[in-house]
């Protein structure tokens, strides 16, 4: 029995040594990428930009023998067919393992969007490595200047982009969402928009020193995609209408006229807010009922109107609804008319409440789309004018 | 059956517990040496000469045992022999009490005749000895333990009895306090190596007719002394007598330290997990006997066996009892936190580093990644170049003589903390997971944690070898293991595996005393209550509302 026994946690321990530390991969033998671009060349090649960290430019403190001066991020390209081939093509240019996982950031250029976001997407949802909770966007140029853009506040311009999405300003995705609403009819996917803007000294990563315009990332606004491939944007007003109907603006601000003095503007900080589409159909009209409800706080005015007073802020919830609806009565039409494209997922309401009738509208929803009405209603509130109840030196009443 | 030295006379030493396992059947060879002599037991002639050339010989070359021949005040005639071992005995005593009193001060029983020579044992026993314990005995075997365990015999010309004294007394330690269980609150005397004091210690604190204190000796040589303590009444009977039977059956030449008897008697001995836990101190031992418990007091050392042993005791320090329960609960919570980190962290270390990438956020991985990169080794050989160098560290410390043992302290700080991860041998962050393992492993009873850094290397390894699908089946193993284990017929794992609800108030936390009603009730099955209802502190009744 005891021979057994020892037979059997031998066998168990040796069976563990057959595995041979199979995918054991050392952390520093990687090459570890922090952002991913993709871009169309002019001679219609995929080119994939990836940029790299080097670790020694991370260490903390200490030892500064070695790194300091060594540049955080080393940006490298190669061109192939595909994605794959392209990274075949890299990894000859890189003398380490490259390993996906922690890309923060994918983005697409410009042209490669047009001719079809689903030859990146395919690659990076396929494979196990690189996470479905990467940022996705698509650049107005190239993807591979994102990557060489000199980042502040961070180490590499990967990084600094990974952050500035996760501040919520504009309307983020991440690939497995645009997985989602590629998947959907009742949706047409939407993805962040990003681009490079010059300001002062390069010094950025891969730039060298011949570079003399240090660039820098911002986003802007959002790319529409219509199935899969780039035909319009929106801009960084539109995108707030797009927030709005896609029930995400949950931070920033609603800027209203001041309902005592003309001319002069309050502002009122998002506390919370939802939004719920309802669609209605009668066999041969539809139109869809989008109730918005918003609290927020008053946190800034310029005139000087005593907003303690609840007619003033009546006033105020009133004007502050209209800038909504107004916002998002300008990006819808943009959808309806110019892109005639469902980029808010009524759709998929409507499925949720007609089921056999999405059925025979799902293959041209967009058309339907198009067509229908939309009554919006916002309800707003102001909870909280902040720690003045009237700006100093107001005539008192 | 004596095995392991050769007797000088054949079965003078044998004892009836011997004899009993003669009449066994056996395999064995009968021994040459004792043959014959076994079965008839050596006893005292009523002529002093003989016997004391009987006992000088079977002492012969004992240099520290003492004869003393002198004769009765009473009686010219009459003489005495006084034998004892020099060192065990009280001095004084025997002089003043023993010596003076027969030789020089022996009232007369009737005043002006002599005490005959027949009336003399029996007179000296009534009267002439101040002693506060006597035994007598005609069996030269007891005779000769009585002399080398401390007592004092006296030897009457022309009777075939001995007087046997206790009048022992020897250099011991004092109480101290607790060396390996340190409390900030609780009692501060430990046990110490004479078996009678550490009994003492016991009785003091339970007072009850109840308390048994069972002798036995084991060891054929050391003929160590032996108590068996439990609680009549709360303690298992089964549990009793199997102790004893366990106990019995050890034939050994000697015990020297309550170790030889648990590694002797313990369920699994080939498993990593100890099934017998010690202490050193009374007040532990009191609360294990009140839950049911048997205690096994071996001479000669101060650490007390106690069983049956259950795996959540490695986690109740004596002090959680001590302190209001919230307070011990989180600690009882760390330390679990803490067992799993000595168990785990440096396979979980190793397991993400060489496999798992993905599982540390960005900016650490990046961190990480630096500190590596001047390192030439692969994680599992710097983690176990760290941890090996730990333990040499712990060994010197405690092995080196005490003014040593500060240097080695500052050296190996030294060492491992600054050069080691500026020499680029180790990264930082290895630094931290092994002392932060290390550090962990103090928290934890010292048996289990010397269990759990054995494992702590299997694990490591199936760690680096197959990454976390090795450590979780190392774990599930390991879990499995001890799912198996038991302690003197008690799951080792109860109360958690199978749950016993009632007893969960003790386990993971420290439920408040008034909510302690039951007695771990897989150890004292017959008596399980402790505790009275309704004694969790109210203001009176006349004072509530309504």
């Amino acid at each position: 029995m005891r021979k057994k026994i020892a037979i059997l946690l031998l066998l168990f321990f040796l069976s563990g040594l057959l595995g041979g530390c199979w995918s054991r991969s050392e952390i520093g033998e990687e090459a570890i990428i922090l952002g991913t671009g993709v871009d169309l060349t002019e001679d219609g090649l995929i080119r994939l930009s990836v940029q790299i960290a080097s670790p020694g430019a991370f260490s903390a403190g200490g030892d500064t023998s070695g790194g300091g001066k060594e540049p955080p991020a080393w940006v490298v390209w190669a061109e192939g067919e595909t994605i794959e081939d392209a990274e075949r093509y890299l990894a000859m240019k890189v003398p380490r393992r490259i390993y996906w996982d922690h890309s923060i950031i994918l983005v697409i250029g410009e042209r490669m969007a047009k001719r079809g976001t689903e030859m990146v997407s395919n690659f990076f949802l396929r494979t196990g490595e690189p996470r479905e909770n990467m940022w996705l966007m698509v650049a107005r140029g190239e993807a591979r200047d994102i990557l060489q853009a000199q980042p502040m506040l961070a180490k590499t311009s990967a990084q600094a982009t990974g952050f500035l999405t996760r501040m919520k300003t504009g309307y983020i995705v991440q690939i497995w969402e645009y997985a989602e609403m590629r998947a959907s009819k009742g949706v047409q996917p939407v993805v962040t928009g990003v681009e490079v803007q010059d300001f002062g000294e390069g010094r950025g990563p891969g730039q060298g020193e011949n570079s003399t315009v240090q660039k820098k990332v911002e986003l802007s606004g959002v790319a529409v995609l219509k199935v899969d491939k780039l035909i319009g944007w929106l801009d960084a007003h539109e995108t707030r209408g797009l927030l709005w109907l896609k029930g995400e603006a949950k931070e920033g601000a609603v800027i209203v006229p001041s309902p005592g003095e003309p001319g002069k503007e309050v502002s009122i900080k998002i506390r919370r807010s939802h939004t719920k589409i309802v669609p209605e159909y009668d066999g041969e009209n539809l139109w869809f009922n989008v109730n918005i409800y918003v609290e927020g706080d008053m946190v800034e005015q310029q005139s000087r109107v005593d907003l303690a007073k609840p007619e003033q802020i009546k006033a105020l919830e009133t004007a502050m609804s209209e800038e909504i609806k107004a916002r998002t009565t300008a990006t819808l039409e943009k959808a309806q008319t110019e892109y005639g494209l469902d980029i808010f997922g009524f759709g998929n309401a409507f499925h949720r409440k007609y089921r056999k009738e999405w059925r025979e509208m799902q293959n041209h929803w967009d058309e339907e789309f198009s067509r229908a009405g939309v009554n919006i209603a916002v309800e707003a509130h102001v909870r909280g004018i902040g720690l003045l109840s009237m700006p100093a030196g107001s005539p008192e009443k | 059956m004596l095995k392991f030295i050769k007797p000088r006379r054949a079965g003078m030493m044998s004892r009836g517990k011997s004899q009993s396992r003669d009449e066994r059947p056996t395999n064995k060879p009968d021994q040459t040496v004792t043959s014959g002599g076994s079965s008839k037991k050596q006893v005292l002639t009523p002529d002093l000469e003989t016997n004391l050339r009987e006992i000088k010989s079977i002492l012969n070359n004992c240099s520290d045992v003492v004869y003393r021949e002198f004769v009765f005040a009473q009686n010219e005639q009459l003489k005495l022999a006084l034998i004892y071992t020099d060192g065990l005995v009280d001095n004084a005593q025997v002089s003043d009490q023993i010596m003076r009193a027969l030789a020089l001060e022996v009232p007369m029983s009737v005043p002006g005749q002599q005490i005959t020579k027949a009336r003399a044992l029996e007179f000296i026993r009534e009267r002439g000895l101040c002693i506060h314990q006597i035994n007598e005995s005609a069996q030269l075997e007891d005779i000769i333990r009585s002399i080398l365990s401390g007592d004092t015999v006296l030897l009457v010309d022309g009777h075939a009895t001995a007087i046997i004294n206790k009048a022992r007394g020897w250099e011991m330690r004092s109480i101290t306090e607790p060396e390996a269980e340190t409390t900030v609150r609780g009692p501060r005397e430990a046990f110490v190596e004479s078996l009678r004091v550490n009994t003492a210690l016991i009785r003091r604190k339970i007072k009850s007719p109840n308390l048994k204190v069972e002798a036995l000796r084991l060891g054929e040589v050391t003929d160590t002394d032996i108590a068996i303590i439990y609680i009549k009444g709360i303690v298992n009977e089964k549990l009793v007598a199997e102790v004893k039977s366990r106990l019995e059956r050890i034939e050994i030449d000697g015990i020297l330290e309550s170790g030889y008897i648990e590694e002797l008697i313990e369920d699994s001995p080939w498993s990593f997990f100890p099934t017998i836990n010690h202490s050193e101190r009374p007040d532990r031992v009191a609360a294990m006997l009140l839950e049911g418990r048997v205690a096994i007091l071996v001479d000669g050392t101060p650490f007390v066996l106690s069983v049956p042993t259950l795996f959540v005791e490695f986690l109740q320090a004596t002090e959680d009892y001590y302190h209001r329960f919230l307070f011990s609960s989180a600690i009882r919570l760390l330390r679990f936190l803490a067992m799993i980190i000595t168990l785990t962290l440096p396979g979980l270390y190793i397991a993400v580093l060489a496999f798992h990438h993905e599982l540390l956020p960005t900016a650490l991985l990046l961190s990480i990644a630096a500190q590596h990169e001047s390192v030439p080794y692969p994680v599992i050989i710097e983690v176990l170049l760290m941890e090996v160098t730990f333990e040499i560290l712990r060994e010197a410390g405690i092995r080196l003589p005490r003014p040593i043992g500060q240097a080695v302290s500052i050296v190996g700080a030294l060492v491992i903390g600054e050069a080691a991860v500026r020499a680029g041998l180790v990264a930082a962050a290895t630094v931290i997971v092994v002392a932060g393992t290390g550090i962990a492993s103090f928290v934890i009873a010292y048996n289990l944690s010397a269990s759990l850094r054995l494992l702590r290397f299997l694990i490591m390894f199936l760690s680096a070898f197959l990454g976390l699908f090795g450590l979780i089946s190392g774990l599930a193993v390991i879990g499995i293991h001890l799912c198996t284990l038991r302690s003197f017929g008690v799951p080792y794992l109860s109360p958690l595996v199978p749950i016993t609800g009632v007893n969960l108030t003790d386990t993971l936390i420290r439920a408040p005393w008034w909510a302690m009603f039951y007695r771990p009730r897989l150890i004292a099955r017959q008596n399980q209550k402790r505790l009275a209802q309704g004694l969790k502190p109210s203001p009176p009744p006349s004072r509530r509302k309504g």
